[in-house]
C-alpha cells in the first residue's frame, strides 16, 4: 500500500493555545485508520486540518504528492478528500435524495454526473434508492448516519474521514452502522475515523493511532494498539484480556 | 466576563488600564473649565445620554441576550416626566429627575412582565411596538402633553456664564451610577443569573435559576438610569415632542454603541458612544443630517459586523489573548486531575428504600404528528441508580424534558417525592431537588469554571440576588465538587477553553450544587473516552452510595448492564419492560426493539 495522506509536525489551534502540538501521521491507500484518545486529544482537530476547515500554523499535510494545508475546504473536497461530520447534519425537512444530491453541490453544473454517481451511490446503499422521497427527519438514527455516509461519496472521493461516526446510536443502528463501512471499504474507499467508543473503532480499522495532548503517541496495526497494555491502561479503560462483565457473573 | 479581569489574566498590568480610564475621566470632567466651546459641549454632553442608554441597554442585550429596540422610549418618558411635572406643578426640572427614572423604571417592568414571556424576535418586535404606542399616546392625548406642538420648558435661571455645566455634570454622574449598576450586576447573583439567560435559557431555568424576575430586573436595570438621562435631556433641548423623544434611529444607535464597543463588557458602551455621537454631529454638519444619518450608521452597523463582530473591547482581547496564547499548549489537551472524595454523609449500604421517589404516569407528548411519547408511564425507586435505554428516537430525551420542565407534556402526571410537579417551572424543580444534565453538554462557556458550578440555586430569595456571584458557603463547596470531579485546577479557566470530557464534568459538579436528591442523566458516557466513562461510573457509584438517586439515559450497554439496577426500557414511546440486567437481556420484546437478536455484552468499558 502506497502513502495517500501525510501530516509532517502540524501545529494547530483555535486561538486559545495549540491543540496539535506537532502531529505526525501517515494514511495508506486502502487503509482504514482510527484515531483514538482522551477528549480535547485533538482527534477532531486533525480531521479539521485535513479538510481546510482550520490552517495549521505550522508544518505540512501532503495528500496524494500535493501540499495542502494551504488550500481552501472546497480545493480539498474536489481533490477527493470528504468529511461526515460528528453531529447529525441532515437537512430533517428535506427529502433522502435532496440531502443525498447536496454532496454533489459544487459539481452541480454538471447534471449527468451527478445523476451518475446517486444511481452508484443508490446502489452501495439500497436505503437511499428505497427511501428516496422520505422526509430525512423520519429516519432512525443508524439509516441517517448511512445517508450522511452515502452524501459523502457522491463527488467519488478517495478519503472519506468519519467524526466519531457510533456517536450517540443505539446498538441495532451501531450494526447499520458498521455494514455502511464495510460496503464504503469493499468500494475502494480510505477512510480515517476518529472514535471515542476505542473497541468498536479499533475493530472496525487496519490501523490505529492514539493521540494525547495534541501528538501521536503510538502508530500501528488496529489489534497491536487495541491489544497494548500500557495504552489500555491510559485511556481504554479496564483491562484488555477479556474479563467477564460483573452481569454475565451472576447470568 | 469583565474587561478589567481579562486584561489582567492576559498579563496586562491593571494598573494601566486604570491609569487609561482615570485620565480620561479627569479629561471628561475638567473640559468645561478649560473650554468653553459650546459645540464640543453640545457633543459631549449628547454622547453622554448615548453612553447612559447604551450601558443600561448593554446590562439586558450584553449580559443576558435581549435586544431592545425600544431604548428610546425611556428617554421620552423620562423628558415628558420631567416636563408634565415642571409645567404642571412647577419647581425645578432637576427636582423631578429622579421621578423621569421610576417612571421609566416602572414602565420597563411593565413591558418586562409582557415582553420577557417571548424570545427573540418577538422581544425586538414588542419593544419597537412599546416605543411606537408611548409615541401615539404622546400625540394624541392632548391634554396631558399637549399633542404634535410639544411641551416647551423654561430656560435655565443660572448664570449665562456657567454655560451648561449642570447638565453636563449630572449626565457624567448619570454616567457613573450607570456604570456603578453594570460592574455590580455582573458581580452579583443576578449578573450569573444574566449570562446563564443568554447563553442557554432553558438550563439555566433547570439549575434553579427563576428566569423571568431575572429578565424582569435586568430590563428595569436598563432603563433606570435612561429615564433620568432623558429627563435631564429634554430639559437641556428645553422642547419636548413626540417624534424627537420617541426616535427609532436614537434607539439603533444605542445599539450600535453597544454592539461597536463590545457587549459584556463594562466599557464597551461607553467607548461606542463616544464614537457614534461625534459621527452623528458631523452627519448633521457636514451631510445635512437625515438620511445621511441612516446612510452613515446603516454602512457603520454592517462594517462592525463584518469587521469586528464582537466589538472593538473584546477583538483588542482576542488579539492580545492570542499573542500570548501562540505555541502554547492548549487546556483542551491536559490530562485529568487527581480526584478527591467528597465529605458529606457517611456512605451506606446501596439498593432501593421501597418508596418512588419519581413516578410518571401516563405521559404524553406529540410533536407535529410524531408520538414522542404515547402513553408512558414508570418509576424511580429512592435510593437506586435506574437506567432508562431504548432505541434512538424512542422518546428517552423527551420524558427527560418533561420530567425536568423543559418542556409540557399533552397529558400525563409527574409525580416527585410525593408532590405532582408536571405544571411547575423547571427551577421549583429544580429547588424540589431534581437536577439534570443535557446529552450534548451544555456548560455556560462565556464563565469560568467556578462561576459555573457556583451558578445553580437551590432557591429563590430577594436578598441571595445581591450576594456576590462566587463568594461564602456556596464558592467553598463548588470548590469541594471540583475536586470531586478532579477539575480543581482548571477553576479560574473560561469553560470555552475545555475539551467535550472537561466539560461533562464540570456539568456534574454543577448539577451537585443543587444538592439534588435524584439526578436526571443524559448519555454521560456518550463521546467521552473509555477513561473517563470509568471515572464518571465511579462518581455516580460514590454518590449513590451517600443516597443520591439517579436515573441515567445511555446507550453504552456495558456500562448501563453493570452500574444500573433496575433497568427501564423504552420503545415507541411507551416502557415496555423493566427488570434486573439479567432480565432486560433475555427479555424478547427488548431484544426485537432494541438490542437485536445477536445482542453479546462486550468487556465491561467501566468496570470498578
Amino acid at each position: 500500500m502506497s502513502t495517500m495522506l501525510r501530516l509532517d509536525g502540524v501545529v494547530a489551534g483555535y486561538g486559545a493555545g495549540d491543540v496539535l502540538q506537532g502531529v505526525d501521521l501517515t494514511v495508506d491507500g486502502g487503509s482504514v485508520t482510527c484515531i483514538v484518545g482522551p477528549n480535547g486529544a485533538g482527534k477532531s482537530t486533525v480531521l479539521r486540518a485535513i479538510s481546510g476547515l482550520l490552517r495549521p500554523s505550522n508544518g505540512a499535510i501532503v495528500y496524494q504528492e500535493q501540499e495542502i494545508h494551504r488550500r481552501a475546504p472546497d480545493e480539498i473536497l474536489e481533490l477527493g478528500v470528504t468529511q461526515v461530520p460528528q453531529s447529525d447534519a441532515l437537512f430533517a425537512n428535506l427529502s433522502v435524495r435532496e440531502n443525498v444530491l447536496m454532496g454533489a453541490y459544487i459539481a452541480r453544473r454538471d447534471r449527468k454526473l451527478v445523476e451518475r454517481r446517486y444511481a452508484e451511490v443508490s446502489e452501495l446503499f439500497p436505503l437511499v434508492g428505497e427511501r428516496s422521497d422520505e422526509r430525512a427527519g423520519n429516519l432512525s438514527g443508524g439509516q441517517r448516519r448511512s445517508v450522511e455516509f452515502a452524501r459523502s461519496l457522491m463527488l467519488d472521493p478517495s478519503l472519506v474521514m468519519l467524526d466519531e461516526p457510533s456517536v450517540g446510536l443505539d446498538p441495532k443502528a451501531l450494526k447499520v452502522v458498521a455494514a455502511a463501512m464495510k460496503r464504503m471499504v469493499e468500494a475502494g474507499k480510505t477512510l480515517l475515523l476518529v472514535e471515542q467508543n476505542v473497541r468498536f473503532g479499533l475493530r472496525m480499522s487496519t490501523h490505529g493511532v492514539v493521540m494525547e495532548s495534541g501528538r501521536v503517541l503510538m502508530h500501528d496495526r488496529a489489534d497491536a494498539v487495541l491489544n497494548n497494555p500500557e495504552m489500555t491502561d491510559l485511556f481504554f479503560g479496564g483491562t484488555p484480556t477479556k474479563a467477564p462483565p460483573p452481569t454475565a457473573a451472576r447470568a | 466576563m469583565s474587561t478589567v479581569d481579562t486584561v489582567e489574566r492576559i498579563g496586562l498590568d491593571r494598573r494601566l488600564w486604570r491609569g487609561v480610564i482615570a485620565v480620561a475621566a479627569v479629561l471628561l470632567i475638567a473640559y468645561p473649565l478649560l473650554s468653553d466651546d459650546l459645540f464640543y459641549q453640545n457633543m459631549i454632553i449628547l454622547s453622554l445620554v448615548l453612553a447612559v442608554g447604551a450601558v443600561g441597554l448593554n446590562i439586558i442585550m450584553g449580559y443576558a441576550g435581549y435586544i431592545s429596540l425600544g431604548q428610546s422610549a425611556f428617554i421620552g418618558l423620562g423628558a415628558y416626566t420631567v416636563g408634565i411635572a415642571t409645567t404642571r406643578i412647577g419647581g425645578d426640572p432637576f427636582v423631578w429627575v429622579p421621578l423621569a427614572g421610576l417612571v421609566a423604571a416602572a414602565f420597563a417592568a411593565l413591558l418586562g412582565v409582557i415582553a420577557m414571556r417571548t424570545r427573540g424576535f418577538a422581544f425586538v418586535i414588542i419593544t419597537i411596538a412599546a416605543l411606537f404606542i408611548l409615541q401615539i399616546v404622546a400625540i394624541n392625548w392632548d391634554s396631558l402633553t399637549q399633542g404634535t406642538s410639544g411641551i416647551t420648558l423654561p430656560l435655565p435661571r443660572w448664570d449665562i456664564s456657567i454655560q451648561n455645566w449642570p447638565f453636563y455634570y449630572t449626565l457624567i454622574a448619570l454616567l457613573g451610577a450607570s456604570l456603578l449598576l453594570s460592574w455590580w450586576i455582573r458581580r452579583t447573583k443576578i449578573g450569573t443569573g444574566l449570562l446563564a439567560i443568554r447563553e442557554d435559557e432553558d438550563k439555566a431555568a433547570t439549575i434553579g435559576i427563576d428566569t423571568p424576575v431575572y429578565k424582569i430586573i435586568g430590563f428595569m436595570a436598563s432603563a433606570v438610569f435612561l429615564g433620568m438621562a432623558g429627563g435631564v435631556y429634554g430639559y437641556y433641548i428645553a422642547f419636548i415632542d413626540p417624534t424627537a423623544m420617541f426616535d427609532i434611529v436614537i434607539s439603533v444607535q444605542i445599539i450600535l454603541a453597544v454592539i461597536l464597543g463590545g457587549r459584556g463588557t463594562l466599557w464597551g458602551p461607553v467607548l461606542g458612544a463616544a464614537t457614534i455621537e461625534p459621527l452623528n454631529e458631523l452627519a448633521n454638519q457636514q451631510f445635512g443630517g437625515g438620511n445621511s444619518r441612516l446612510l452613515i450608521f446603516g454602512g457603520l452597523l454592517t462594517l462592525t459586523i463584518l469587521l469586528l463582530p464582537k466589538g472593538i473591547i473584546p477583538s483588542v482581547r482576542d488579539l492580545l489573548e492570542r499573542r500570548t496564547k501562540r505555541g502554547r499548549a492548549a487546556l483542551v489537551g491536559g490530562r485529568l486531575g487527581e480526584r478527591r472524595a467528597l465529605n458529606g454523609r457517611p456512605a451506606t449500604a446501596t439498593g432501593g428504600t421501597g418508596r418512588n421517589l419519581l413516578e410518571v404516569k401516563g405521559l404524553h407528548k406529540h410533536f407535529e404528528g410524531v408520538r414522542a411519547l404515547d402513553g408512558c408511564s414508570f418509576a424511580v425507586e429512592e435510593g437506586t441508580i435506574t437506567g432508562l435505554i431504548g432505541p434512538n428516537g424512542s422518546g428517552k430525551t423527551t420524558a427527560f424534558n418533561l420530567i425536568g420542565g423543559t418542556m409540557r407534556a399533552d397529558a400525563g402526571e409527574v409525580w416527585f417525592d410525593g408532590r405532582r410537579i408536571d405544571r411547575l417551572s423547571p427551577w421549583r424543580r429544580a429547588y424540589a431537588g431534581l437536577g439534570r444534565t443535557f446529552q450534548i453538554t451544555r456548560v455556560f462557556t462565556d464563565m469560568t469554571v467556578l462561576e459555573n458550578v457556583v451558578a445553580p440555586l437551590r432557591s429563590f430569595s430577594w436578598r441571595q440576588l445581591r450576594a456576590g456571584a462566587v463568594s461564602g458557603e456556596e464558592a467553598a463547596r463548588a470548590e469541594e465538587l471540583l475536586a470531586f470531579a478532579g477539575m480543581a485546577e482548571y477553576r479560574d479557566e473560561r469553560a470555552e477553553a475545555l475539551s467535550f470530557g472537561q466539560r461533562k464534568l464540570v456539568e456534574l459538579a454543577q448539577v451537585l450544587m443543587l444538592d439534588p436528591k435524584l439526578i436526571l442523566l443524559d448519555e454521560p458516557a456518550g463521546g467521552i473516552n473509555p477513561t473517563l466513562i470509568a471515572r464518571i461510573a465511579e462518581m455516580i457509584r460514590e454518590l449513590n452510595a451517600q443516597g443520591k438517586t439517579f436515573l441515567i439515559v445511555e446507550h453504552n450497554m456495558p456500562l448501563v448492564l453493570g452500574l444500573c439496577e433496575p433497568v427501564l426500557v423504552l420503545a415507541s414511546g411507551e416502557c415496555i419492560s423493566t427488570g434486573t440486567p439479567d432480565e432486560i437481556q433475555r427479555d424478547q420484546q427488548v431484544l426485537d426493539a432494541y438490542l437485536g437478536a445477536d445482542f453479546q455484552l462486550e468487556e465491561p468499558v467501566a468496570a470498578p
